[in-house]
């Protein structure tokens, strides 16, 4: 459990960074997971990028009809964020029980995402968000929605040579949405976000942490979901936390908790 | 000056912790802190596989990397007694031959850095052939399952061993005659069992499964070790210096005097640190190298190298039809792991505490510790008590529901009185543990709720503590009159420093500033047994006591001297004594003018062994007396606990602030066991050797409602009346959970911890919780 010797470059702008990344090359940011990842010995990059000081990663701004939140922004940062806190309560309220402290004031958005992490109750909100990624590398720019980003365990659709640079969510007035998250050890057994429009009455919901990936639904109305349909649509990982049984079964019972929480939210 | 009254600001006052603030403040220096010059760092290389036969170790591309010195395997160790074990010498240093468990050390790695003993760790080929392997209790047990020893060991020819275990009655304690997984066995059996079952009204039987644990400490196994021709001197986290001091003396034929064992403070022990872990490594280490060696575990290693002991517990009850005890019969089976360690004492206790603190005029209960291809298990806080009461206090909750009386009415009715004797032979009850128990059922019923999913249990618990009654203490008066305390028992957290500060402060009138205290370094505090079984304040005390008595009698002789008056006119007074003509003359006063120079110093020895007040076993009894409230969610299965009532039945609370932190803490980790944490088996290896997914209890687990009470009888041995905390209250908890949960679920657990998932199983699903 030492942590292998590695080169640490620490590049000021986008450009410099994106000239570094490579296969052995990556990019660094709170840590959370990769340090972890190369002390237990699953990855050992030559170089740390460390993107912290790259301008296009920082900060939270409100952009045609989006919320872009730059990828290096922490859960904490966000969790306070003015304008998060306004727009977009429940992902603030979100970011602010995300893992536990140290976490919290270390890990970044985009390391989330990147890391696709199956337990994140961040990539479960976004998507239920319906945010996309922006990703950048030396030859150019592409978006895609969270939901397309995150492939499988541990897996994300990104090059070694691309960079998260934000994150886009569609500003929605009148959306509102609920997370409700079962969670006993350091990380939820399932987390179960709702969004819904309410002008339309259409709603998503998406079950994450219990499976590898998120599992989601759209329907046109909270009437039409169906609860038994999506907790026997879930796959979930059998572990210490619980069985396939147990977690089908707490599937539902939080699928039915958020849509409680959304009727009381306004 | 034994009269308490005479100084009540200081005893039996809450002060603040002596080591309080250096700790918060990151100052306090732990063994890892600790370097010595020239220093090499070792990493294990450990086994990958639960049992094999080693046939090769190839260290030679290891040894090329820059900054290796040295790969030592057990060929090394040729001259040396390769093994420890203070019951049974079974353990050994680096396997030999073949290993037994799944992370048991194979190779020592000697580096310049951690980071090259690291990577030369990894290097280092290892070639098995692989053995059948027994991984729990009922593999061990299976006809013609394969031996983890294939051989006996010498067994300690400790008496006190013998003595720390049951009653007058019956008492069986071996190893088994015949050579099988059966590391240790005891009976402990008085009158006719099974025709008192005969005879009872109704027969309860219940089986319970106590989970595998580990002893979470924030500090992990460590030690820094130097071997030189002038001795070997060992820093380590270790609550019983002196006992790892004797494996060591043994390991390298050394005279006691040259072996040197220092603890410094410990990051958390609950006997996970008992006795000797990784010592011999580190010594072994500098013994080849002939530099210093530190070795540092991480949290895994540090579950690969002691765990507790699970037990499956087996108990039939018989009783009259209104509800006295007739006969107990309980059959426990413990998985001790790959070596025996502490597990026989843990598996003599756990049956002297199985049958509860009640009137059980026929007993047989019947033990077998087992060896299995796991990590070897240890002492855990209450040291088999806990294993104990959850068979035998749920036995007696289930009887009482089949004799249509409560569970209060039936502890009422079974109880004993105080100076009765719950093992023949041994101490009778030094507590009023009915009066204790009214205490908690006052608490619970105060703020009982009735609302669905509710419910309310209560257990009660005594455990033989103190452990053996030897301990030495000294002070030495300063001729400034302060004084420098001595003594080698282990400040691990518990607070001893303070309680030790305190009874000195009382005992010679100077105020507490004016005390140090120095514990736990076998070149120079005296000895001290162990650091467990709740003993400190009680024998510490105690010794510490006499310890005073005998620094004021040399002041007194000191004074007679040279004011030429008689012995008996010299009186004492606080930080003093007081002579014909002079009426008060302080410590220092007497010193120097008795050396004839501003120099010099008294030194009182205070002794305890087994006579007098401590002649009788146990030292004490050690009360747990526990009742919670739970909160269960059907949907989920979650356990909320909303209340926590306890009594510390402590004689004398001398540091009543400690005395109720002790409990809170041994409480909370009581709802550890009781709610989370399981180490699990998958295979060979352990599927959560980590404190991720090992669930702890954490801040917000501690109940909302809080009731810490203290019942001050003064009815203990140690000084001012004082007995033990520490264990008691964690003992019971366990079983008070089980019975909460099944008032408010309705049906009864036989396991624990009770997960949301087997308490959603057992709310959702027709008969108990087993999987």
């Amino acid at each position: 459990m030492t942590l292998p010797d590695f080169a640490l470059a620490r590049p000021d702008t986008l450009e410099e960074a994106l000239a570094l990344l490579g296969d052995d090359q990556v990019p660094y940011c709170g840590g959370t997971e990769l340090l972890l990842a190369m002390k237990v010995g699953l990855q050992r990059p030559e170089t740390l990028v460390d993107v912290k000081r790259v301008p296009e990663l920082r900060g939270v701004r409100s952009s045609h009809g989006e919320l872009v939140i730059g990828g290096a922004s922490t859960h904490d940062d966000l969790s306070r964020d003015a304008l998060v806190r306004e727009v977009l309560p429940l992902l603030a309220e979100v970011e602010a029980h995300v893992g536990n402290a140290r976490v919290r004031v270390q890990g970044s958005i985009g390391g989330n995402l990147c890391f696709a992490e199956p337990k994140s109750d961040v990539a479960t909100t976004l998507i239920a968000l319906d945010a996309s990624v922006t990703l950048q590398s030396s030859s150019g720019r592409r978006t895609l929605l969270v939901r397309d980003f995150i492939v499988g365990p541990y897996y994300a659709d990104k090059e070694p040579g691309e960079l998260l640079i934000d994150v886009r969510i569609p500003l929605v007035a009148t959306r509102r949405g609920a997370y409700v998250k079962f969670q006993v050890t350091e990380r939820p057994t399932v987390g179960v976000a709702v969004v819904q429009d309410t002008e339309t009455g259409a709603c998503r919901v998406v079950v994450g942490a219990v499976g590898e990936i998120p599992v989601w639904r759209d329907w046109a109305s909270v009437a039409d979901i169906d609860v038994e349909e999506l907790s026997s649509a879930v796959d979930p990982v059998e572990d210490l936390t619980g069985s396939e049984r147990y977690k089908r079964h707490l599937t539902a019972v939080f699928v039915r908790r958020a849509l409680r929480d959304l009727e009381r939210s306004s | 000056m034994s009269d308490p009254s005479a100084r009540e600001d200081v005893i039996g006052q809450s002060v603040i912790r002596r080591d309080l603030l250096e700790k918060v403040t990151g100052a306090a220096e732990y063994t890892v802190d600790i370097t010595m010059p020239g220093a090499l760092h070792a990493k294990i290389v450990r086994s990958d596989r639960a049992h094999a036969r080693i046939l090769d170790i190839d260290a030679r591309e290891a040894l090329t990397l820059p900054g290796v010195v040295s790969v030592i395997t057990s060929d090394d160790l040729r001259g040396l007694y390769p093994r420890f074990g203070h019951i049974i010498a079974d353990h050994c240093i680096l396997a030999i031959d073949k290993v037994r468990y799944y992370g048991e050390p194979v190779a020592l790695v000697l580096a310049e850095t951690v980071h090259e003993a690291a990577d030369a760790a990894e290097l280092v080929r290892v070639t098995y052939e692989d053995l059948a392997a027994v991984l729990d209790a009922d593999q061990a047990l299976a006809p013609g399952a394969p031996l983890v020893h294939e051989q006996r060991y010498a067994s300690s020819d400790d008496d006190s061993f013998r003595l720390l275990t049951g009653g007058k009655g019956k008492v069986a304690t071996e190893a088994a005659a015949e050579l099988s997984n059966v590391a240790h066995q005891v009976t402990l059996e008085w009158g006719d069992a099974d025709a008192a079952l005969r005879e009872a009204d109704i027969v309860v039987e219940s089986e319970v499964h106590f989970p595998m644990l580990y002893a979470y400490a924030m500090e992990p196994y460590n030690a820094v070790a130097s071997y030189s021709a002038d001795g070997l001197t060992v820093i380590s986290t270790a609550q019983h210096p002196y006992m790892v001091r004797d494996d060591l003396a043994r390991i390298f034929d050394l005279p006691l005097s040259r072996v040197r064992v220092r603890a410094p403070y410990l990051g958390g022990g609950y006997g996970s640190k008992s006795y000797t872990k990784v010592e011999p490594l580190a010594a072994v280490g500098s013994w080849v190298a002939r530099r210093p060696v530190k070795l540092v575990l991480d949290v895994e290693e540090s579950i690969y190298t002691t765990r507790a002991d699970p037990a499956d517990v087996k108990i039939t009850s018989g009783f009259t039809k209104d509800g006295r005890i007739l006969v107990r019969v309980i059959d426990m089976v413990m998985d001790s792991g790959a070596y025996a360690d502490n597990s026989p004492l843990v598996l003599a206790k756990a049956l002297n505490r199985s049958f509860g603190p009640y009137r059980v005029p026929t007993l047989r209960a019947t033990g077998r510790s087992l060896y299995t291809n796991t990590a070897p298990a240890s002492s855990y806080r209450g040291f088999g008590a806990p294993q104990g009461a959850l068979a035998g206090e749920t036995n007696l909750d289930q009887a009482a529901d089949r004799l249509g009386i409560t569970s209060a009415d039936i502890r009422r009715l079974n109880l004993v009185d105080r100076d009765e004797e719950i093992l023949p032979g041994k101490r009778g009850l030094d507590a009023d543990i009915k009066a204790d128990l009214e205490m908690v059922l006052a608490s619970l019923n105060r703020d009982a709720k009735d609302v669905a999913g509710y419910g309310v249990g209560f257990a009660c618990t005594a455990s033989d503590a103190g452990a053996y009654p030897v301990s030495t203490a000294q002070v030495r008066v300063q001729t400034d009159g302060s004084v420098t305390v001595l003594s080698g028992s282990t400040e691990m957290g518990q607070g001893s420093r303070s309680a030790l500060a305190q009874i000195a402060s009382h005992e010679l009138g100077i105020d507490m500033s004016r005390v140090q205290v120095v514990q736990s370094d076998t070149a120079i505090t005296p000895y001290e047994r162990t650091t467990g079984a709740s003993r400190t304040t009680t024998l510490v005390g105690l010794a510490l006591q006499r310890a005073c008595e005998d620094a004021r009698k040399r002041v007194r002789e000191m004074a007679a001297e040279i004011m030429a008056c008689d012995g008996d006119e010299v009186t004492d007074v606080p930080g003093g004594v007081s002579t014909p003509g002079q009426a008060f003359l302080s410590y220092g006063d007497v010193i120097k003018a008795w050396f004839g120079a501003a120099a010099g110093e008294v030194t009182g020895v205070g002794l305890v062994r087994r006579e007098g007040v401590t002649e009788k076993m146990p030292p004490f009894w050690e009360i747990g007396m526990v009742g919670v409230a739970v909160q269960v969610d059907s949907d989920t299965g979650v356990v909320t606990v909303d209340q926590l009532v306890t009594v510390a039945d402590v004689g004398f609370a001398i540091n009543p602030q400690a005395v109720e932190a002790q409990d809170l803490g041994a409480a909370t980790q009581g709802l550890g066991m009781a709610l989370y944490e399981e180490l699990v088996y998958d295979g060979a290896q352990l599927a959560n050797a980590n404190v991720v997914d090992y669930r702890v209890p954490r801040a917000t687990d501690v109940p909302a409602k809080l009731d810490l009470m203290i019942a001050q009888r003064r009815d203990g041995v140690g000084p001012y009346g004082a007995k033990g905390a520490g264990e008691g209250t964690l003992n019971p908890v366990g079983a008070a959970v089980a019975a909460a949960v099944a008032r408010a679920t309705g049906k009864w657990p036989d396991r624990l911890p009770l997960t949301p998932e087997r308490v959603w199983t057992l709310i959702s699903d027709s008969g108990s919780a087993k999987e």
